[in-house]
């Protein structure tokens, strides 16, 4: 990866864990090997309570060996991991009750039918009560709108179906916190949008969500922070709104005497350059309405301008695309 | 926050435990098990075995049965069990003891963890959480309850077709002497007492292969060739130093000792802890493997 990636990840993210948000988990110098693969290597992440954390980054970058240390289920070689505060895996015990999860795609007996999967992991969740049970998978099963499809048997689920029981499995209980691996794997785009109102409604309540995807559009849409993994490291991370900003902020204005705006404002000393129907001012330097005061003071015909949005697909790919080549090696 | 949920239609939450009663685990491994349907086949198809075993005897022509029967334990048993409701049910489970009922046991310890890991349904139990050493526990006692009732299905329709087909005034032993009913059961549940003992070491083999892997059918068919090359190996007198150690050992004479009068113990007893020593270094190793590994 190029030098500007991991100076910009870097400057990002001690920018915004300086706040004493309190943290629902975190990790320092996490490093898991498998043989002589290094999987995951010196991830220090931050997940502040309340958060919708999006855990970005390509296929084995190290997002599910994260989640499986974050969870307890393995044990990294190296570093520490702390879940609601307790260390992991060696505190599991205790923090685990309050969190769900969906890991690693949905895991379920096909001869049994879906309620009665789920009535079995139930029976296994140390914060509900025995008789409180059948109810408890009730309501998780319509919050994921299975309700129609509890008796049949999870052998004849589709893919989004089975999907939608993971991730009620992980709502069986009222939790502190959420960890989703690809909830959005296999689901149609209203099951997507379904995915996105469920995560929204959990962040209302106040619930901690962990989502990782490779789905861009998914993370813009739901979260409220962002960690980007490349080759097992941390890139990125911090708040959406901000690491969107510290892309190339820019001042999009619609004019038909684009040609001269561009001269005026590289007299003024301000970096513009000509897009499709007007120019495109760069606002490193300065700020929008300075812009708009050179420009209209010039004679400029301004239509519109509006503050150019880096996507997190222009950020995602300047943080991860210069080191595509290094990317095949590690595992999810 | 948890407040919030609370009040909605989520049922009271139970706070301030972090671990599971015991029971509620053992419940829903049992009712997984037991709602299996490959789990009720092998139990049915067990259950027929005597009932197969009865009939067959009363078709078999008496003095051909118990002249020319081979040598083996099993063979021989069943020469005996002709007209004789208290061998009956023994020799029926002694000769599944040889490869059916092993294969159960392997089976359910093959889906306990190799099974559960295959469908991804064992880190469902880990993220609840359930400790790795209450897992164990829990599979464990899946895997003995299988045997359990293996055993005792065999046994019981053993005893009705032997009693059917042979009337109460048919519990003869061995030494010629006659049993009342009551005595026989006893000997009977005895025989299937020791038997099931020898199925715990099966699945505690079974168990921690099961730990090792995430191919059931990897762990069915160690077992069983395990049982197999065993059963060999115990053939071959010039291993003799070798057989104490395998399990395998008096498999089929061993149960024989009941059917005598007064009773002989020594290689029932023998057995007994061979199996015991099997059931510690199976668990053991399940336990270290599984407390290790990833999920």
């Amino acid at each position: 990866m190029t030098t500007t990636a991991v100076e910009s990840g870097a400057d990002i993210s001690s920018e915004v864990s300086a706040p004493a948000v309190p943290l629902a988990a975190r990790t320092r110098g996490l490093r898991k090997v498998y043989g002589s693969t290094v999987a995951v290597d010196h991830v220090d992440l931050d997940i502040p309570q309340g958060a919708v954390v999006g855990m970005l980054g390509p296929n084995g970058s190290g997002k599910t060996t994260t989640i499986r240390m974050l969870l307890g289920l393995v044990r990294p070689t190296e570093g520490e991991v702390e879940l609601l505060g307790r260390p992991m895996p060696d505190a599991a015990a205790h923090a685990l009750p309050d969190v769900g999860a969906l890991v690693e795609g949905p895991g379920f007996h096909p001869f049994l039918s879906g309620r009665d999967n789920l009535l079995r992991f139930a029976a296994a969740e140390p914060r509900l009560t025995s008789a409180g049970i059948p109810l408890a998978v009730d309501s998780a099963l319509e919050r994921v709108g299975l309700t129609g499809a509890a008796r049949r048997r999870y052998k004849g689920y589709s893919l989004g179906m089975k999907q939608r029981l993971g991730l009620a499995s992980a709502l069986l209980v009222p939790r502190k916190m959420v960890v989703l691996d690809e909830p959005t794997n296999g689901l149609d785009p209203a099951g997507t949008r379904e995915i996105r109102r469920i995560v929204a409604e959990l962040h209302a309540e106040g619930v901690t969500v962990l989502v990782s995807s490779h789905l861009l559009a998914e993370v813009e849409a739901t979260c409220t922070h962002v960690a980007v993994l490349q080759a097992g490291n941390v890139v990125a991370q911090g708040e959406l709104a901000e690491l969107l900003e510290s892309g190339n902020a820019a001042l999009l204005v619609r004019t038909p005497d684009a040609e001269q705006a561009v001269e005026v404002l590289r007299e003024n000393r301000i970096g513009a350059r000509l897009t499709p129907d007007g120019v495109r001012a760069d606002l490193t330097a300065t700020e929008a309405p300075r812009v708009l005061q050179v420009l209209v003071g010039a004679g400029v015909a301004v239509h519109e301008a509006t503050r150019a949005r880096t996507g997190l697909e222009d950020l995602f790919a300047r943080l991860t695309e210069s080191s595509v080549d290094g990317s095949s090696e590690g595992t999810e | 926050m948890t407040a919030v949920l609370d009040a909605t239609e989520v049922p009271a939450a139970r706070t301030g435990h972090d671990t599971v009663p015991l029971p509620r685990l053992l419940a829903a491994e049992l009712r997984w098990i037991f709602r299996r349907p490959r789990t009720l086949a092998v139990l049915g198809l067990l259950a027929l075995i005597p009932v197969v075993i009865g009939i067959g005897l009363t078709l078999v022509d008496e003095n051909a049965a118990s002249g020319g029967g081979p040598d083996d334990g099993g063979g021989a048993l069943l020469a005996s069990a002709v007209n004789n409701a208290f061998v009956l049910p023994i020799a029926a489970i002694v000769m599944s003891l040889a490869l059916l009922l092993p294969l159960a046991s392997a089976m359910a310890g093959a889906d306990a963890i190799a099974g559960e890991t295959s469908h991804g349904t064992l880190r469902g139990w880990l993220i609840a959480p359930v400790g790795r050493g209450r897992l164990l526990a829990v599979k464990a006692f899946g895997v003995a309850t299988v045997s359990v009732v293996s055993v005792l299905a065999m046994c019981l329709t053993g005893v009705v077709t032997g009693l059917i087909i042979n009337g109460t005034d048919s519990l003869f032993t061995l030494s010629g002497t006659t049993l009342s009913f009551g005595g026989a059961l006893a000997r009977i549940l005895l025989v299937a007492g020791w038997v099931v003992l020898q199925l715990w070491a099966v699945g505690a083999v079974a168990l921690a292969i099961s730990s090792w892997t995430e191919h059931p059918m990897l762990v069915v068919a160690s077992v069983l060739a395990g049982d197999i090359v065993f059963t060999i190996l115990g053939f071959l007198t010039s291993l003799d130093w070798l057989h104490p150690f395998l399990l395998t050992q008096n498999w089929s004479v061993a149960p024989a000792e009941v059917l005598q009068d007064p009773m002989g113990t020594q290689m029932l007893g023998e057995g007994a802890l061979r199996a015991a020593c099997y059931i510690v270094i199976g668990l053991s190793l399940a336990y270290a493997r599984l407390s290790t590994r990833d999920g």
